[in-house]
């Protein structure tokens, strides 16, 4: 269990060369107004998805996590979903 | 950005966001753009409000009217909320579809 980085023998997972949405679409600002753009980022429950999942690289995946927590602030984006 | 409490009628509202206007352009600072969101409503309950006006405002000002005006905003009764949000100085004054607006531009959304 512990040498899962070393074994290649189960389940080889092709290596993620996926460049982040930020660099693709070459957004220079991650915007805390655009916030069904980051809704992408958020689970269901309205949490923030870890970078595994939205792909993104270390910056901008820092700036989506800002951009998220101003919008969940103006109320833009909810805090927690169903409660 | 500021919410602006939905009891108002839409003159009043326009009321209150002029005078910050006034605030800022007094003391030598540019409003570059005023945009109205119009009437949203709010992804969670902020004082049993389940609406309000939005207005993203774009500007320039000094230290002491900076100050000053976080003074105003916290005190009106007439604002819910608000965030002042410093661009980044490659953010040229762009305005793009729909809404944007901060202190300066960005993409929009719904």
């Amino acid at each position: 269990m512990g040498k899962r980085r070393t074994s290649p023998s189960r389940r080889e997972r092709p290596v993620k060369s996926k460049p982040c949405v930020f660099h693709k679409e070459n957004i220079a600002y991650v915007d805390y107004k655009d916030y069904n753009m980051l809704r992408k980022f958020i689970s269901d429950r309205g949490k923030i998805r870890a970078r595994r999942v939205t792909g993104l690289c270390p910056q901008h995946q820092r700036e989506a996590a800002v951009a998220i927590k101003r919008a969940r602030e103006m109320a833009l984006l909810p805090y927690v979903v169903g409660r | 950005m500021l919410i602006v409490i939905p009891e108002l009628d839409e003159e009043q509202v326009e009321n209150t966001v002029g005078r910050f206007k006034t605030v800022i352009q007094r003391t030598g600072g540019e409003v570059g753009g005023v945009n109205n969101w119009g009437r949203r409503k709010l992804a969670y309950q902020i004082d049993h409000h389940a609406d309000g006006f939005y207005y993203v405002m774009e500007f320039t000002v000094g230290e002491r009217t900076l100050l000053e005006l976080k003074r105003i905003l916290r005190v009106s009764d007439d604002i819910l909320r608000h965030i002042i949000v410093k661009l980044p100085p490659s953010y040229a004054h762009q305005s793009l579809p729909e809404e944007a607006f901060e202190e300066e531009a960005v993409e929009a959304a719904g």
